[in-house]
């Protein structure tokens, strides 16, 4: 303990995993040891995309030497999921993609797993496939889920039975149709957004045991531990005090390991082998489609306004392909519909977003839980209209987005944020309105701007606990239910405890791998809401630690508790001037005068977060007072160069600013901003999960390519504001998510800058500019 | 259509002499596969698109790893050198820098660790990034079978997408190339998705020299990946090359010579109108290359 950062806040102090990281020490879930009794499991996946199962024999799979169990659809016949219960862990009578599982294999090796899993028989009746969201809002597109109906499903969510809209999101805001009329200009075009998929470095993998004595527990990389307890616990009929869920580090998520996606096929496989734990893990082809892949959109948009500059109206239809089951994904089609504007102050508003089942995989949370998408038709919409309108698009956004105060999509009053100078920053910082010399004759340049918000998603009331326990000496261990996926939060937590309880931030340990049965609950890491909602938890537990010890000095010193503080470690007095180490109080006490007895004790603060304040909305008008807990702002500018012999495109320069309410870890900050970035700029130019009559023709890495180091733009400049959030921790809020909403929309604004074409559909390959150029 | 979650059993022999590799070939047949690098067999294995119950290592044979160089004979690269290693070789920078450029952009710094040129030749997939320099150098194929060995010219080598004219009970030992014709200049030009570790979706060799026996005073060998089923060379490019005067007007018209003989196809990595404006682009880019590093000619920017 040779370094002592007080006040940590605000500083970039170094990751608290780092080191193990980086020498390798720290613990992956496939890194687990399990001894000679680990059994492994392998998943028997449907080859079509939507047929019914007329038999299934597992029989000549049992005979298979090392094979221990086979579990069907008959044995876990209850429905799973996070908004909308649509989904069994196996597949009972029909499935609806390729890679649904119907079966699973329990063997002594994965091998054998695999070996039996290929021998189990299954017939199957093909049935017609919707493969695209306009054929599946036909009203005579084949019925995926005839039972919709009867599905359990949350109070905010809208399915209509009878067809394949498992959700729809209205806004009605003024009067769009009479608002056409006063528009001096106005723009209709339509936008795809295709499947792409998380890609984490880690697959899904997930060990189960369950015990003898009915205890459950269930090993996974995950982002969602008391999620995952509580659906699979519901689903299985296990008491969630019996189950147990344990996530230790996470090789990557972007919302790939948020809610039950593959681990419920590791729990239904154990219980047919108590005792035994059971090892179920995605290969890489698996990950690509047989876990969530992001859902595809098309959107339509008609946007208007004025010559004087005011966006006066917009129209929007969005299609989502949300796939097989839309559990997870409904939630994603509400959170398109209420941030449908964009960030923008628009008074005539008419959104209807459908969440609609295809036969594709299932579609679940990617980061920026659907915004990238709709930025992607926002953001080139208020392009085009800025042009028709004849203003330069930097000065169009700052006249037209939404400021503090205003009365925003769906009724609720927007907080203060710093959206217009993140604008300003990113246009700035990009040299906006200068024009580029390309580095060769058969180059352009140019340059784009893009705009983004996105609030937090989830139910209104997700909770948030946290724990902060005094060892002897005075360092602190933090328990959260919040998970370390590579985006800082236990370094966070870290901070936030050490600044609230007034030590240095290196005398704190987070209690980890998150353990359900001994963690604090968190709802799931997810929705950029971890800094905010736990930070306020630990925040709060920190708070209430810090009181009871200077309770308890107070009473030693005879003094008032409001004249003591901690200071570096110490009970200090503003009053008397004294000053008392921690160490050895926080655990044994004080003794009072003359050998009288002690006072005190081991000290442990609690602390909770969870908002109380998020209304339901209008079904009818998407209105309300308040329909989320706050938004994100931020901006990106772009510069590329495109060559047009070759239609590739060079990113030179992304510039990114956020307004985070307060940088907690600056350093921090910068890093999600890049990583944002470049997995936005990933999906821009390169990724597209694609189908050939509904099967993945590109579920590998040789053909599903991502951004390399080499690939990414070749300057990153990122920035920050911070205009406080009023119940954020020092006036913190997320931006996990947030980065990655804004990039391909400047990119495509650069290109068209650059070109003149505009391009409606994802990705931006240089096959697809170079063939555009051709027919320009 | 799933990959394996790990591989099937297979019994593996590390070959000491030729002769052992002869004598296991003829008593496994079609059960044995030779294996050099692995990059692509046990994947393949992986994939379940081959299963053989016998795999012969081939790297550890006497002279597999070697890179030999005389100025009069010229190189003679064992089958199983690495990418890596051939295209750091001196010898290999030196005098045939197109076959350096060629294996410095296969996959990944990782895999050119394992990735050898017999390996990537014998898959004869028309993507194999050392296969079009292997045509311009004249590259001659050392076979070794039953009856000793033979040298199959590069051009003779290769029956269609995967297929080789090796028979059951032949391998490759070595590549042989003879010496660069003098003040040669070569360009390897390949366009993947993305910058790094792609696959080719075309790729461009292009070989020029000054010969007084041409009438323009230059010969120029193309040689196309990618797009067809073997790797195309382009008699009819290289013909307008030998008869015109270097630059741009010319580069241009033998670059629409080129696209013109390509035959490539659509699938996943890109369309076949695509492909062949790509080998217009690259087949001009290339020659512009080459002429500005033989002889310094004018008017060929």
């Amino acid at each position: 303990m040779s370094e002592q950062t007080t006040n940590p806040v605000g500083k970039s102090v170094p990751r608290v995993d780092a080191y193990d990281k980086v020498t390798g020490a720290a613990a992956f879930t496939d890194d687990l040891q399990f001894g000679p009794g680990l059994l492994f499991g392998r998943a028997v996946r449907s080859p079509y995309p939507h047929a019914l199962i007329k038999r299934l024999d597992v029989g000549p799979a049992l005979e298979l030497r090392g094979v221990k169990a086979v579990v069907t659809g008959a044995d876990t016949p209850g429905f799973i999921g996070l908004y909308l219960k649509d989904r069994h862990i196996f597949c009972t009578d029909r499935v609806r993609y390729v890679g649904d599982p119907v079966a699973g294999v329990v063997a002594a090796s994965e091998e054998i797993a695999e070996e039996a899993a290929r021998r189990v028989v299954v017939e199957y009746e093909e049935l017609p496939a919707v493969l695209d969201p306009l054929q599946a809002i036909q009203p005579d597109a084949p019925l995926l889920h005839p039972d919709l109906g009867s599905y359990d499903v949350v109070p905010f969510i809208f399915p209509q039975p009878g067809t394949n809209i498992s959700n729809v999101f209205r806004v009605r805001k003024g009067d769009v149709e009479g608002a056409w009329a006063q528009c001096d200009a106005v723009v209709a075009d339509t936008y795809r957004v295709p499947h792409i998929q998380h890609v984490p470095i880690e697959p899904h993998v997930a060990i189960a045991r369950w015990d003898l004595s009915g205890e459950v527990t269930l090993w996974s990389s995950t982002q969602s531990p008391f999620a995952q307890r509580d659906l699979i616990a519901h689903t299985l009929g296990i008491s969630q005090g019996d189950m147990r869920v344990i996530g230790n580090y996470i090789g990557g998520g972007f919302g790939s390991k948020a809610g039950v996606s593959m681990e419920a096929l590791a729990v239904a496989m154990a219980r047919q082998v108590p005792g035994r734990p059971v090892k179920v893990r995605m290969t890489r082809e698996e990950e690509f489609y047989c876990c969530f892949v992001r859902q595809g959109l098309v959107a339509r948009v008609k946007i208007g306004g004025t010559k004087e500059g005011r966006i006066l109206a917009l129209q929007v239809e969005y299609y989502w392909d949300a796939g097989a089951y839309t559990e997870y994904g409904v939630n994603i089609t509400r959170a398109a519909g209420y941030s449908s504007t964009g960030p923008y102050n628009i008074p005539n508003v008419k959104t209807d977003s459908y969440c609609l089942y295809t036969n594709h995989p299932v579609g679940g949370p990617m980061r920026g839980f659907g915004m990238p998408e709709i930025h992607w038709s926002i953001e080139q919409s208020v392009d085009q209209l800025a042009e028709a309108l004849a203003i330069d698009p930097v000065a169009f956004r700052q006249r037209n987005c939404v400021q503090g105060g205003d009365v925003i999509v769906t009724g609720m009053t927007m907080h203060p944020h710093g959206l217009s100078e993140c604008i300003e920053r990113v246009a700035q910082r990009i040299d906006w309105g200068k024009k580029e010399v390309p580095s060769a004759p058969h180059k352009r340049r140019g340059k784009g701007v893009a705009a983004c918000w996105k609030a937090p998603a989830m139910p209104p009331n997700p909770g948030s606990e946290a724990w902060v326990r005094f060892n002897e000496d005075a360092t602190v261990s933090v328990g959260v239910g919040g998970q370390e996926l590579g985006q800082g939060a236990f370094t966070v937590a870290a901070q936030v405890a050490a600044e609230a309880l007034g030590i240095p931030y290196e005398w704190v340990r987070i209690a980890n791998p998150v353990d359900t049965k001994y963690s604090p609950y968190e709802w799931q890491t997810v929705a950029s809401r971890i800094t905010w909602s736990m930070g306020n938890a630990v925040k709060a537990a920190a708070e209430d630690a810090r009181r009871q010890i200077l309770e308890i000095v107070a009473r030693y010193w005879d003094q008032d508790p409001g004249d003591l503080d901690i200071r570096g470690g110490e009970v200090v007095s503003s009053k008397s001037e004294q000053s008392l180490s921690l160490r050895n109080l926080v655990v044994y006490g004080l003794p009072l005068p003359d050998d009288q007895g002690w006072i005190g004790g081991p000290i442990i603060g609690r602390g909770k977060f969870m908002p109380t304040y998020v209304t339901g909305l209008d079904p009818e008008t998407g209105q309300g007072a308040r329909a989320v807990v706050h938004y994100t702002t931020g901006a990106q500018a772009a510069e590329v160069e495109v060559d047009l012999e070759t239609g590739r495109v060079e990113l030179l320069c992304i510039a990114a600013a956020y307004d985070v309410g307060k940088a907690i870890n600056p350093e921090q900050v910068h890093a999600q901003l890049e990583g944002g970035v470049v997995q936005g700029a990933s999906s821009a130019l390169l990724e597209a999960l694609t189908f050939q009559d509904g099967r993945p023709v590109n579920a590998s890495f040789v053909d599903y390519r991502i951004m390399t180091a080499v690939d990414a733009p070749q300057r990153i400049l990122t920035d920050f504001v911070e205009v406080p959030q009023d119940d954020g921790p020092w006036g913190a809020r997320g931006v996990g998510e947030h980065p990655m909403i804004a990039t391909a929309p400047a990119i495509a604004n650069a290109i068209y800058d650059a070109l003149g074409i505009r391009f409606n559909d994802l990705p931006l390959t240089a096959e697809k500019i170079y063939l555009a150029l051709q027919g320009a | 259509m799933l990959a394996r979650p790990g591989l099937v059993s297979f019994d593996y022999v590390r070959a000491r002499t030729p002769g052992e590799v002869v004598q296991l070939l003829a008593e496994h047949g079609a059960d044995a596969r030779l294996m050099m690098g692995g990059t692509d067999l046990l994947v393949r294995i992986r994939d379940g698109a081959v299963r053989p119950r016998l795999v012969v290592d081939l790297k550890h044979l006497p002279g597999m790893r070697d890179i030999l160089y005389q100025q009069q004979a010229g190189l003679t690269v064992g089958a199983a050198v690495t990418m890596n290693q051939l295209a750091r070789h001196p010898a290999v920078v030196a005098h045939y820098p197109l076959l350096a450029q060629a294996a410095n952009s296969v996959a990944s710094y990782p895999l050119r660790n394992r990735a050898t040129i017999g390996g990537n030749l014998c898959n004869a997939s028309p993507c194999a990034d050392t296969a079009p320099p292997s045509y311009v150098l004249a590259g001659r194929i050392v076979v070794h079978g039953s009856a000793g060995e033979q040298e199959v010219a590069i051009a003779d080598f290769f029956r269609g997408p995967g297929q080789t004219v090796l028979q059951p009970g032949q391998f490759v030992t070595a590549i042989r190339f003879p010496p660069s014709p003098a003040a040669a200049s070569g360009r390897y030009l390949k366009l993947g998705r993305n910058k790094a570790g792609d696959l080719a979706i075309v790729s461009v060799a292009v070989l020029g020299f000054p010969d007084a026996s041409a009438p323009s005073g230059y010969r120029f060998r193309i040689a196309l990946g990618a797009v067809a089923p073997v790797v195309l060379r382009v008699p009819a490019a290289e013909e307008w090359l030998a008869h015109h005067p270097p630059g741009a007007e010319t580069f241009a018209r033998a670059a629409d010579l080129a696209a013109a003989a390509a035959s490539p196809i659509d699938d996943v990595r890109a369309s076949a109108d695509y492909r062949r404006a790509m080998v217009r682009t690259l087949t001009r880019r290339g020659l512009n290359a080459v002429a500005d590093t033989i002889a310094a000619p004018t008017g060929s920017a």
